[in-house]
């Protein structure tokens, strides 16, 4: 016998026990799970996949009678797999990683013992914790729309447990996020933003862009790939393609082969001077000021480095920040989503000396180079102990024919680099001639230091630019006139990297996005995929900077725009009402016909109370619409005290009260009374009526109405 | 007083009576366990984003707090405007249930409905607007009762909500007492004449013939339940006595009942003697009608007996 329980054909979310969750159900949650899995899968460990697919596996047999309930033994084991796997690929169950992993592998094996609905809500419940720690990977267009997708199919489940077939579920779950989303938006908007309340795990980021040493060699990995390192805007003026040098990191201790940053920490300890010498946190630089040149806009992507870059010397942020002496830029913690900053900054190298002094910058360990040395000797001597004119020379020496700019140059593999470089392979590309061009200047005695920082970026034509890892640079800064002095000695040999970055470059280019082979960027020559990955970068860029970067500043500058407009909008109207021009008198006019309506009608109201209050007549005719409407009308024919006291038969306490309009009535018709009888027979009918509905409305609220409408009470009289 | 029955009291005050719209003062809005679930969920997602800066988790959590107000207002609506009407059961015995008819009419579709009675519960959607749901209400006693209190609810749509109502009846539901067939020798000649011995025939059996007069045989060869009928020489003239009976008065009773039930299905005339009054003897279903009546409503201290 072949029998069919998972539920391809009933559309039932409970099988007829009207408890136990029918196998479409099921399946429900199960698609519900995956889609859920899919926003995290491109961060997370893919065996996940196969725990979901397992325990579906389980449940799929268990409802078709093969296997037993999951019991305790097999839940546990369950959760131990999970927790050993995650240990296995992570190391450790405390990093922000391994523990998304476990609340994702809970909210799979939850499927084991999901019997009720109550379980099934529970599931969806996991499953809206689960979207929301997807969040924390990525919150990108892709994501929201993935978010989008599994909030309408779990919103679904839940319509769906509650009952009704999987259709109305839909239409009724498409109400309810239409509904929904106006008062969504409005709290969005309103709702005030607070700093974190207390300091959660942080995912930790892989590092993308620069690190802090480099030797020569390291930054052409970095034009191997095209990952985003930043974007920025500017308000008001726009560097020009020769300026856009972000300065990040400086190095300045050197061993003969790397250039190391060196940490303000580091150079306190070791100069054994006070921290504050080096680094000062604040919104202002305390080393310069001065009137900025570049209004700038970070978008920052996440990154487990701290770094934070900046077109020149920053002056201030809109942030508390550390301002480090030789003029760059750190935040207090690295950056676990995408945030935004704004900065102002000279655009030129600082003009601040160093706090730890000429003599670091000058330093050379002893033996190493020994040709370079000799050869920043002669030249120094042969420009008569000029700087300008020694760095010219040694720029000079960089122009001329056997030294070329590849983007693949052969590897350095001697302990004097510097040497190899400038005497054999001489082909090689910004940090090979940035660290000659720093050692040189060092031999020649001039305190200098290497920038690693990126220059360029791609202008968008909206405006922004994006930066990103090929965009990477590295340079010198000299200190020469009492300020230090940027030197870039790719200027001299590749111009055409300064104006039109490294894709410009001839020479080496296969390595140019070698790690990138499906990046849309290969495909800047054809019109329309350019065209359309600029459109793409364009909607990201407003979106991340529009919905992403509404946080605090953000909402409360909107806030305030929409309190001035509401402000401008009462302003106008007000400006408008005391008869100024014709558009005043118009609402004016319209003003007065409005309240000359109220009045009319509130007068209406009063003039019928009034007549009431004196026409008997009126009032019994009323009364027996009123009774008629209770399936209690008069018969045809029938007077209307016949009619009253008909009803007062079956009217129960409301009886007496019947009868005595009937009987005011008859007086206040046929009777002959002097005027103050009248009144107070008039006003005595009306408290008879006002009681004759009250009393009779409980009473037909405790009846169910009768059959028959008109001949309500008749059973009774007849 | 307990609090229970405060409730009670303050329900049946709430309560609206069948055949009117459901009005929205009478419409009552609680969570449900997985309503405070769902603001507990709001809340944990709302410190989340606060939290980790996260503006699509504010969405979220906004998102979440707006459904749970719509679910509010939609649960609301599926209930409001809602005219119950009750069928009452053709006739219930002590000990079998009493399958009550709860008709309602929504004028647009409605989905999810539940009723409730005491443990008794039923479920109903009307895609039409219109439906009928039965509850399986328990009669343990015998005797004239008041309908339960009758519970009209919907967690529809997403069950944070729940939207509830009151119904209260006036009218009665008349329990007969339950048929208890006695063949012990000594009782067999309170209704003389009742050995009827000319075999007649079979005809279809109902509910309350005595399994000795049930036709086993053709039951096993063709599966339909068939009872012997019996026709009785000369018509008898039966009186039923309570008198005649043993037993304590629930007992008597029952035998009564099934003995009315017996003589009904027979054909015979029969009148019913009871402390305090007595039935005349009659024959027909509305003889039957009348004198079950009389034995679910007779009360054994004999103030109130039969009416006629």
């Amino acid at each position: 016998m072949k029998r069919r329980m998972t539920g391809s054909v009933g559309s039932e979310a409970v099988l007829a026990d009207g408890q136990t969750l029918s196998g479409a159900m099921l399946r429900q949650l199960f698609f519900g799970q995956c889609l859920v899995l899919a926003l995290h899968l491109a961060w997370m460990p893919t065996w996940l996949a196969a725990i979901a697919l397992l325990v579906a596996g389980y449940r799929y047999l268990q409802l078709r009678r093969r296997l037993r309930r999951a019991g305790v033994l097999l839940r546990l084991v369950g959760v131990g797999a999970l927790t050993g796997g995650l240990w296995l690929h992570y190391g450790t169950l405390g990093q922000m990683e391994a523990m998304i992993g476990l609340l994702l592998g809970v909210y799979l094996l939850k499927l084991l013992e999901t019997h009720t609905r109550r379980d099934g809500r529970v599931v969806v419940a996991i499953g809206l914790v689960a979207t929301t720690v997807a969040f924390l990977h990525d919150q990108g267009i892709p994501m929201a729309a993935g978010g989008l997708v599994v909030l309408a199919w779990l919103v679904h489940s839940l319509v769906w447990l509650s009952g009704g077939d999987p259709r109305r579920a839909w239409r009724e779950s498409a109400w309810l996020l239409l509904l929904s989303a106006p008062l969504m938006l409005m709290l969005f908007a309103v709702f005030p933003r607070l700093g974190p309340l207390w300091n959660l795990p942080q995912a930790d980021r892989a590092s993308t862009g620069l690190t802090d040493e480099i030797a020569p060699g390291d930054i052409a990995q970095l034009s191997r790939s095209d990952a985003r390192a930043f974007r920025a805007s500017f308000d008001g003026l726009e560097p020009a393609p020769a300026e856009r040098y972000w300065r990040v990191y400086t190095l300045s201790d050197f061993d003969g082969e790397r250039w190391r940053r060196t940490t303000p920490e580091r150079l306190a300890a070791t100069l054994g001077r006070p921290l504050g010498e080096f680094v000062v946190e604040g919104r202002r630089s305390p080393w310069l000021d001065g009137e900025p040149r570049f209004e700038t806009e970070l978008l920052l992507e996440p990154d487990s480095r701290p770094w934070r870059p900046s077109l020149g010397a920053p002056l201030a942020t809109d942030e508390s920040l550390r301002f480090l002496a030789d003029g760059t830029l750190e935040g207090t913690s690295p950056l676990a989503s995408r945030s935004l900053l704004r900065t102002s900054s000279s655009g030129r190298a600082p003009a601040n000396p160093d706090p730890a002094g000429p003599a670091w910058h000058a330093m050379l360990p002893a033996e190493s180079n020994p040709r370079t040395r000799e050869l920043a000797e002669r030249l120094w001597r042969e420009s008569g102990g000029e700087p300008r004119a020694f760095l010219a020379a040694v720029m000079a020496r960089f122009g001329e024919a056997p030294f070329r700019y590849t983007l693949s140059p052969p590897r350095l593999t001697s302990a004097n680099r510097v040497d190899e470089f400038l005497f054999e392979s001489r082909a090689g590309y910004c940090t090979h001639y940035a660290s000659a061009l720093a050692v040189m200047s060092r031999a020649a005695g001039l305190p200098s230091r290497v920038v690693a920082g990126f220059l360029g970026g791609e202008r968008h034509p909206d405006g922004h630019f994006t930066i990103r890892d090929y965009d990477a640079h590295a340079w010198v800064e000299v200190w020469l006139d009492g300020a230090w002095q940027r030197i870039d000695p790719t200027a001299a040999i590749a111009p055409e990297r300064i104006e039109e970055g490294p894709q410009a470059v001839g020479d080496g280019r296969e390595a140019f996005l070698a790690d990138a082979p499906f990046s849309p960027l290969r495909m800047r020559e054809v019109g329309w995929v350019n065209r359309l990955r600029l459109d793409w970068e364009r909607m990201e860029y407003r979106w991340q900077r529009g919905v992403i970067g509404y946080q605090r500043e953000a909402r409360n500058a909107l806030m305030a725009r929409v309190t001035a407009r509401l402000h401008a909008l009462w302003d106008w109207l007000v400006g408008l009402v005391p008869g100024r021009g014709w558009l005043g008198g118009m609402l004016g006019l319209l003003t007065a016909a409005g309240a000359a309506a109220g009045l009319a009608g509130l007068l209406r109201l009063v003039w019928r109370h009034h007549r009431e209050g004196r026409d008997e007549a009126l009032r019994i005719h009323r009364l027996q619409n009123w009774l008629a409407r209770r399936g209690l009308g008069p018969w045809p024919g029938e007077s209307p005290s016949a009619h009253l006291r008909r009803v007062a038969v079956d009217a129960g306490d409301a009886g007496p009260a019947l009868r005595d309009c009937a009987h005011h009535l008859e007086r206040l018709r046929y009777a002959s009374m002097d005027q103050k009888e009248r009144r107070e027979r008039t006003r005595q009918l009306s408290r008879r009526v006002a009681e004759v509905r009250s009393r009779l409305r409980r009473r037909l609220r405790r009846l169910p109405r009768r059959e028959g409408g008109g001949a309500g009470a008749g059973g009774v009289a007849s | 007083m307990t609090l229970a029955a405060l409730a009670e009291r303050w329900w049946r005050r709430v309560a609206i009576a069948p055949g009117t719209a459901l009005p929205q003062r009478r419409l009552f809005l609680l969570p449900t366990r997985f309503g405070l679930g769902w603001a507990l969920l709001f809340l944990l997602l709302l410190l989340f984003g606060i939290n980790y800066q996260n503006t699509l988790a504010y969405v979220l959590a906004f998102w979440l707090f707006g459904l749970g107000v719509v679910a509010l207002l939609r649960a609301w609506r599926n209930l409001l405007g809602i005219t119950p009407t009750l069928r009452l059961p053709h006739e219930v015995f002590a000990g079998g249930e009493a399958r009550l008819g709860v008709a309602l009419a929504g004028g647009r579709p409605r989905t999810a409905l539940e009723l409730h009675a005491g443990d008794a519960s039923a479920r109903i959607d009307l895609p039409e607007g219109q439906g009928e749901a039965i509850l399986a209400l328990p009669a343990p006693v015998r005797g004239e009762q008041r309908l339960p209190l009758l519970r009209l609810e919907t967690r529809w749509p997403l069950g944070v909500v729940r939207a509830l109502a009151w119904l209260e009846s006036d009218e009665r539901l008349l329990v007969y007492p339950r048929p208890q067939y006695d063949d012990e020798p000594e009782h067999r000649h309170a209704g003389e004449g009742l050995e009827a011995t000319d075999f007649a025939g079979l005809r279809r059996a109902q509910p309350g013939d005595s399994p000795a007069r049930l036709a086993w045989k053709q039951w096993s060869r063709t599966g339909v339940l068939a009872a012997k009928a019996f026709s009785l020489p000369p018509r008898q003239q039966l009186w039923l006595d309570y008198d005649a009976c043993r037993g304590d008065p629930e007992r008597r009773l029952s035998l009564l009942c099934a003995r009315v039930l017996a003589h009904h299905l027979a054909g015979d005339r029969y009148g019913l003697r009871l402390p305090g009054g007595t039935l005349p003897q009659g024959e027909g279903p509305h003889q039957r009608r009348q004198a079950l009546a009389a034995l679910a409503r007779f009360s054994p201290a004999g103030e109130r007996g039969a009416e006629r």
